[in-house]
């Protein structure tokens, strides 16, 4: 049976999208970028800012400083200068140190705010005017933008992968079930160029030196001679360094944009044809693309999402981004599939295939479990500071987001979806679905924004705006794939065993 | 009166499947099949009710967990704190998560355990204990089928023998209980 994107669905996804382009575009001119204020005594107050911020923007923040603080009498200090050493050593999870670091003075200030009348003293007048935005940054470095376009890129980049990883799963293994599903595998997929050109923009902006979300793409970390050399990253520039990078991302591109391309043209051709002869050649290709995927994986959460926090590694990192990825793509599976057959389009997909994929999310929401709390335990129980440091940020300044992520994508799948008769019914699966799917862009959100914005993360008009405009784009460029080849493979040699499928 | 039961042997496995969707079309109740691997779908043929061994398994499960954090609570806090790595030691609650490995296994050894000893109970095969099974060629590759007239108490024993005929078994077997 033929779907065609109807009218309603595309104005509900690209209305979702523009939605989400207002609200990121108010979002983008309403950011601030917070200075951060830590009172020393109620003299002196030391302010500190990890951003992008150049001499000149430096200078307006002091004037503002100046003119906002009237009546008192101040002298800023700059008390990184000096500490370069310090610092580097002090800053271990392999970024710069605080761009700035300045200590205010207030000369005389309890005189002056017992003339006043007031209880507060200079410092807490400052630290108030600093928290609540008033003494701030416009953040010329666009670092939440990039951090933000890197988060979505690749979590719906990830959503096409998992699409494309299950298709030659299914493949290879021979799998006769979820035939009557593979349109829908392969119209996810079609969506992957969404998440290609985004992360090729933000690879290439942080080439350039527009953003500074991979700190080992600045040579002057690598340069013996500057003040900012960092021993660890130099250590790691055989395999982080620029060409080699490049290399290696227009080699993951290419090879998973070819194989996407190749099992497109093999299955319609099955579709003319019939026989098993391309079957059998898809057979071969799916087994090849597991032995790409399983290197390509891996290597590719260390290039785009481990080598954000530099110094630190985890072995089990490549496979805990699987597994999120290959979830996150059978939850929309799961969604397209519902819809699809809520409008009649799938005759032969029973409840029994539904329950198969709601398997899939329950088993894969465990497997995403287990190694989250696999890396976070072995690590957080040996404490080697080098490697803990990138769970000390986390839980200083992510608390509830990063242990809120782990139990919501643990907590619900289990209770929820544990019972047989939740995993076959569309009002359960739709809710927890949509509730982990969110939770596991959390979960990229983690995985990114402790390393590119610290403590300065927000979750505003900007992440929301930017994660519909990406969600309505995408759903939208795969009903869009699927309205173009007919739902079923009607030459597939298990299609038989697919229609009657029963468990 | 003396209860009666018959039992009907099948060689084909679908044979069996068919002749007791006949029997239940009838109103006849069939109180059991016997077979030497599992039939799927026979339980909703002959009414069997869901079994309730994932209730036990939760509360087998729960009982390992309490357990687990009692036993643990009481060895590594309480008795003999341990110092392991510059854990904080003595609080359970900032130490959990270095015990949820624990925690899990042994919720697992108790769920496993507690579900395969009732399943033996409750089917009364626990070892040494006398087989139930009508006929030692049900482990092998017969199948066979219980029916209580007990059970069958609206249907006369005309009707009853002559259903069963219908169903195509190889051999018959009547036996009292008393």
């Amino acid at each position: 049976m033929n779907y065609k994107i109807s009218d309603k669905a595309k104005k509900v996804t690209l209305g979702v999208a523009i939605v989400g382009l207002v609200l990121l575009v108010i979002g983008f001119f309403q950011q601030k970028e917070f200075v951060y204020a830590n009172k020393i005594d109620d003299h002196s107050v030391e302010i500190k800012y990890n951003g992008h911020a150049d001499q000149d923007a430096q200078n307006a923040l002091k004037e503002s400083i100046t003119s906002k603080l009237t009546g008192y009498d101040i002298e800023i200090h700059d008390a990184n200068h000096g500490h370069n050493e310090h610092a580097t050593n002090d800053d271990s999870h392999g970024h710069h140190g605080p761009t700035f670091l300045w200590n205010i003075h207030f000369k005389h200030a309890e005189n002056h705010s017992s003339l006043i009348g007031s209880h507060e003293s200079g410092a807490d007048i400052l630290i108030d005017k600093v928290n609540n935005g008033e003494i701030s940054f416009f953040d010329n470095g666009f670092r939440r933008f990039w951090s933000n376009l890197l988060v979505n890129g690749f979590f719906f980049f990830g959503i096409a992968l998992g699409a494309l990883f299950y298709l030659a799963l299914h493949y290879a293994t021979e799998s006769g079930w979820g035939v009557v599903l593979l349109r829908i595998f392969e119209g996810i997929m079609s969506a992957m160029p969404i998440g290609i050109g985004v992360l090729l923009v933000v690879f290439l902006a942080g080439s350039f030196g527009a953003h500074h979300i991979y700190p080992w793409m600045d040579s002057d970390l690598l340069d013996p001679n500057s003040s900012h050399f960092d021993p660890i990253i130099y250590g790691k520039k055989a395999y982080l360094n620029l060409p080699f990078f490049w290399i290696r991302v227009v080699a993951y591109f290419t090879t998973f944009y070819l194989f996407l391309k190749w099992f497109k043209k093999k299955s319609k051709e099955q579709d003319e044809i019939g026989g098993t002869e391309s079957h059998f050649k898809m057979y071969r290709r799916g087994a090849l693309f597991l032995v790409f995927f399983a290197v390509f994986s891996s290597t590719m959460s260390w290039d785009f999402i481990m080598s954000i926090d530099t110094h630190w590694f985890s072995t089990l990192f490549g496979w805990y981004v699987f597994s999120g990825i290959w979830l996150s793509g059978m939850i929309m599976v799961m969604m397209i599939t519902l819809y699809l057959r809520k409008g009649g389009f799938l005759p032969n997909v029973n409840e029994s295939h539904i329950h198969d994929v709601g398997k899939w999310m329950f088993a894969l929401s465990f497997l995403w479990s287990y190694l989250w709390f696999s890396q976070f335990m072995l690590i957080w129980y040996s404490n080697i500071p080098e490697e803990v440091i990138y769970f000390t940020e986390r839980i200083e300044n992510y608390k509830l987001l990063f242990f809120g992520t782990f139990i919501v994508n643990f907590f619900f799948p289990m209770v929820f979806f544990m019972s047989r008769d939740t995993k076959r019914s569309a009002g359960f699966l739709i809710v927890i679905g949509l509730i982990i799917f969110i939770g596991h862009w959390f979960d990229v959100f983690n995985m990114v924004m402790p390393g590119t914005l610290f403590d300065q993360w927000e979750i505003g008009l900007l992440e929301i705006g930017m994660f519909l405009m990406f969600l309505g784009v995408f759903v939208y460029t795969v009903l869009n794939a699927i309205s173009k080849s007919p739902l079923l493979q009607k030459n597939h040699p298990f299609l038989e065993e697919s229609k009657h499928h029963e468990y | 009166m003396a209860d009666k039961v018959i039992f009907a042997m099948y060689d084909d496995d679908d044979k069996l499947m068919d002749g007791a969707k006949h029997l239940v079309a009838n109103k006849v109740k069939v109180s059991d099949v016997y077979s030497p691997m599992p039939l799927h779908g026979i339980d909703s043929i002959i009414g069997v009710e869901p079994t309730r061994l994932a209730i036990t398994a939760f509360m087998y499960g729960l009982t390992g967990t309490m357990l687990a954090i009692i036993g643990i609570r009481y060895m590594m806090i309480i008795d003999w704190p341990m110092n392991i790595g510059g854990k904080p030691n003595f609080s359970l609650k900032e130490n959990m998560l270095s015990f949820v490995p624990i925690f899990f296994e042994f919720t697992v050894l108790c769920a496993a355990h507690g579900m395969a000893i009732t399943y033996l109970i409750r089917n009364k095969t626990l070892p040494g204990m006398p087989p139930r099974n009508p006929d030692p060629r049900t482990t092998d590759d017969k199948f066979v089928m219980e029916i209580k007239t007990s059970d069958n108490a609206h249907v006369s024993e005309k009707d009853l023998s002559k259903l069963i005929k219908d169903t195509g078994f190889i051999e018959i077997e009547e036996k009292s209980i008393l």
